[in-house]
């Protein structure tokens, strides 16, 4: 770019020249106008485009398709399947480090109970005490008493984990353990 | 007019009110960046926030943007107009007492933030944090301001006004409107009021404000003090006049359209949103053009850069200008921003531009001025050059770390598995991973801290040393320009400062009137059928509460359209599940989750225990402890006199329970302290603050017909 070097105004002794316009700045200013046209017409003023709520419903269903195929992927859950998953190596463990980090704020450090109830006691809320009742309850929730659903957060072998480490505690009286909810299951100590 | 020809006339700059806007610069410049230091080292280190009401992160990070832009950057702008304008326009200001009170008003407006945004006093709008008697004194000395300036031009010897006045005179008239049309608010007591705008209405408002903060307060002023400092210290010729008009016109009619680029994703109609993306995008060449002229200006003066070197300040300046201008624009192009948005990419962006184009300006406008007003050399170039290289560091870290976060924890929100499962659905755990840049944005905050206490040191020496018992002198001056014929239009009308001034504000009316009128009739945007239910008076009083410790600055309010947003929280936010927000609380920062759907997530036990230690309940959280909200009472009195404010603005609520607000609040209040003490909390809760808190969290996404 050449400066003409002729003086055009002068104020407070700041001289002002006059080149003229950078040709790459003017093509820049057209070309984002131009775009700028283009884009509204195409999506806001029928030219085709997607709304916002249209592209999301596009994801979502490609999401639930998904969800759909890895759970018809996954072999059923039954009593004896949780039984056969709960007692391979290291799962205790796992459950316990899985316990810690996520439901021992609600539950008590020794599963005696704070926020939500008590995990050892032979009383339950929700089901029997059988594996599935607690694999069902730790993945879905109970969204009436805040349990969150830990579905989406954690993996299958993750919950599977939680629930063998509450089964290998009960029974163990905590100190400090809240007051029993929900119905007694005599067998469920001793089974 | 009348022509007098050559006749030279003796007249007196008033100087002395530039030394007190420089001065008062100073101070607060340094108590903005150790508000920022402290907060930055609070997001870093959670205990800092020291369980001390008055400092914790949400009422710190509005006192460190308020100092920052209004105190430091504000009190460089009146500097430099007052020592630009009274040169450029060839007369002394309109009237010295004018200015007095134009510089202590602002100061007074400041001490007056200083104390009651730490007190929790807030409108819980970004940068318009301030209660509504500040509001009005911040109108009353503004218009002093803008009276005192527009006489001035008035009474001028100059008959063509210079580019940076036509900057000033943007910034003087848009951030009137801007202030005032955004303040807008019924007051309830002496020091609180709900705005006349709720929901879309208050975003729109809110952000439009927002964005021409941006826009009318921290980059036209600057590009006007460009313009003369810039010529000035290098003594070279500006570049191109015909640049000069095109990009100033260009940037005051496009700006003003670009704040719906806050909104994108969110329950904002669609039309909104899109225009402020295109705006924006095409925001970008205008503001090149300020960055050529001022670049090209200094070409051939790089040899300045070591006998001059406060020069560095100007060029890097102009290169962080440049340099967010162009972010800025990328930043709102929708699929970028749905990247970006509620990340600390977003504020690093901002301190590019608030450190390095507002910050090194000011610094290097103050480096020339100090000298010149105190008759004096500079005490040390050796000092500059070190603060210089300090603070470029300082903001180079800064800027770096919060963009690599930024991005990291977009990209940690949105990854989604083979099995359609989100891939960190822990909020926590995208937090945790950012802390060590969060330390590194600390650091680059202690160095440009570290550079600018040098300045101090250099300027105190500086002035110091200078001679005493100054005799101002007289500055000879001619009337000029107006014997000169033809011309073209512009140039014409650079002599009619009345004309240019009515022309600018159309300029900025156009956009504004076209974006937000629409969203006035609220009532066309919201479907009948899934209108929602008010607040109760106790969850309005917790609202409050939210309000006052500025839980907005951390968490949003608004989940968007994306699928990555619909697996973490929920359906995206409507615009009938805010229709009653006043002020909107949709926020602009995810630094912990999005809460439009926390209601009934959590028991109240959980809310009681994470309120007074949130490290009970998630073990790696950075949020500050509220352990006073279970010590403090909250005002159920006052909710008669906030309920009937909320029935005149429009919220349907029966007069029944109007009247008898606080014993409605009381009843539900019981029901929560009763519920949590059968869980094992405390007992006598039900009068405190925590209870209105819970009872506003658990309504949160609960109040839609249409769930």
């Amino acid at each position: 770019m050449s400066d003409k070097q002729e003086k055009f105004h002068e104020y407070d002794g700041i001289i002002e020249h006059d080149n003229p316009l950078p040709t790459w700045w003017l093509a820049t200013f057209f070309i984002t106008i131009i775009f700028a046209f283009i884009y509204y017409i195409h999506y806001e003023m029928g030219g085709g485009g997607k709304t916002l709520t249209e592209e999301l419903n596009v994801a979502m269903q490609e999401i639930d398709k998904t969800k759909a195929t890895a759970t018809s992927a996954a072999p059923m859950e039954t009593e004896e399947s949780l039984q056969a998953a709960f007692a391979k190596d290291g799962v205790v463990a796992l459950g316990a480090e899985q316990y810690t980090a996520k439901c021992a704020s609600c539950h008590g450090p020794e599963l005696g109970g704070l926020i939500g109830p008590d995990l050892v006691d032979k009383y339950w809320i929700h089901g029997k005490g059988t594996r599935m009742d607690i694999v069902k309850v730790i993945r879905e929730g109970v969204a009436e008493k805040g349990m969150p659903p830990w579905g989406p957060v954690m993996k299958k072998e993750e919950i599977y984990a939680v629930a063998a480490f509450i089964l290998s505690k009960k029974g163990t009286q905590p100190a400090g353990a809240k007051a029993p909810q929900g119905e007694p299951v005599e067998d469920y100590l001793t089974k | 007019m009348k022509t007098t020809g050559n006749l030279i006339e003796k007249i007196f700059y008033d100087d002395d009110i530039v030394k007190k806007f420089t001065l008062a610069t100073m101070v607060w410049a340094g108590a903005a960046f150790l508000f920022g230091l402290i907060a930055a080292l609070q997001l870093a280190y959670w205990p800092l926030n020291a369980n001390l009401e008055w400092i914790t992160f949400g009422r710190l990070r509005p006192l460190h943007t308020n100092a920052a832009i209004f105190a430091f950057a504000g009190n460089a702008i009146f500097a430099g107009i007052y020592h630009s304008s009274q040169r450029l326009l060839k007369t002394r200001m309109f009237s010295d007492l004018l200015s007095k009170m134009h510089f202590w008003g602002w100061q007074l407006i400041i001490v007056a933030a200083a104390i009651t945004l730490p007190l929790g006093y807030s409108h819980g709008k970004e940068y318009a944090e301030l209660e509504w008697p500040i509001d009005i004194a911040i109108a009353v000395v503004w218009v002093i301001f803008g009276l005192n300036f527009f006489m001035t031009i008035r009474q001028r010897r100059e008959k063509h006004m210079y580019v940076a006045i036509w900057f000033y005179i943007a910034t003087i008239i848009t951030v009137a409107v801007l202030h005032i049309v955004n303040s807008i608010a019924i007051p309830v007591s002496f020091l609180h009021s709900y705005p006349v705008y709720a929901g879309i209405q208050d975003a729109l408002v809110q952000w439009w404000y927002g964005h021409n903060a941006v826009a009318f307060f921290l980059t036209t002023p600057f590009l006007g003090l460009m313009y003369y400092y810039v010529p000035k210290a290098a003594n070279r010729p500006v570049y191109s006049y015909r640049l000069s008009i095109i990009h100033f016109w260009a940037l005051v009619f496009i700006y003003i359209w670009a704040g719906p680029h806050h909104l994108l994703y969110t329950s904002m109609p669609e039309w909104a949103q899109t225009l402020g993306m295109i705006f924006s995008v095409m925001l970008w060449a205008p503001s090149w053009g300020g960055m050529t002229n001022g670049l090209l200006t200094l070409k051939g003066s790089w040899h300045l850069l070591k006998t001059e070197p406060l020069i560095k300040f100007f060029v890097a300046a102009i290169t962080f200008y440049g340099m967010s201008t162009f972010e800025g624009p990328l930043l709102s192009i929708k699929s970028v921003n749905s990247l970006g948005h509620y990340t600390d990419w977003i504020i690093g962006h901002v301190h590019a531009g608030a450190l390095g184009w507002n910050g090194f300006l000011g610094f290097g406008m103050i480096y020339y001025l100090v000298p010149r007003l105190w008759k004096t050399q500079l005490y040390s170039k050796k000092l500059l050059e070190n603060h210089f290289w300090l603070g470029l560091t300082g903001i180079l870290l800064y800027y770096i770390s919060m963009v690599v976060a930024g991005i990291t924890q977009g990209l940690m929100w949105r990854a989604i598995d083979g099995q359609g499962n989100l891939v960190y659905p822990d909020f926590v755990e995208t937090v945790i991973r950012i802390v060590p840049l969060y330390w590194v944005r600390a650091l680059g905050g202690l160095l440009f801290l570290i550079g600018f206490i040098l300045m101090c040191y250099n300027i105190y020496k500086t002035i110091q040393l200078a001679p005493k018992a100054q005799e101002e002198k007289a500055v000879e001056v001619a009337r000029s320009g107006y014997d000169e014929v033809g011309g073209t239009a512009h140039r014409k009308l650079e002599g009619m400062g009345f004309l240019f001034s009515i022309l600018a504000f159309l300029a900025i009316a156009v956009g504004s009137v076209i974006e937000i009128y629409p969203t006035l009739s609220l009532h066309k945007y919201v479907r009948p059928d899934s209108i929602t239910d008010p607040y109760t008076p106790l969850e309005l009083a917790g609202r409050d509460v939210y309000v006052k410790e500025g839980c907005y600055v951390c968490h949003s309010q608004q989940i968007r359209p994306i699928a990555a947003e619909v697996l973490r929280y929920g359906k995206p936010s409507t615009i009938e599940e805010s229709m009653y927000d006043r002020p909107f609380q949709w926020g602009s920062k995810r630094t912990g989750p999005d809460l439009a759907r926390v209601g009934k997530k959590y028991p109240n036990l959980w809310h009681y225990s994470h309120m007074v230690d949130p490290r009970a309940v998630t073990p790696k959280s950075i949020m500050p402890s509220y352990p006073w909200l279970a010590e403090k009472d909250a005002d159920f009195l006052s909710l008669r006199k906030k309920l009937s404010v909320m029935k005149m603005v429009g919220v349907p609520y029966a007069d029944d329970v109007v009247a008898n607000a606080d014993i409605h609040a009381q009843k539900q209040a019981q029901q929560i302290a009763a519920d949590l003490e059968s869980n094992g909390a405390p007992k006598g809760l039900e009068k405190k603050e925590i209870i209105a808190l819970i009872a506003y969290l658990q309504a949160l996404g609960q109040k839609g017909k249409a769930q």
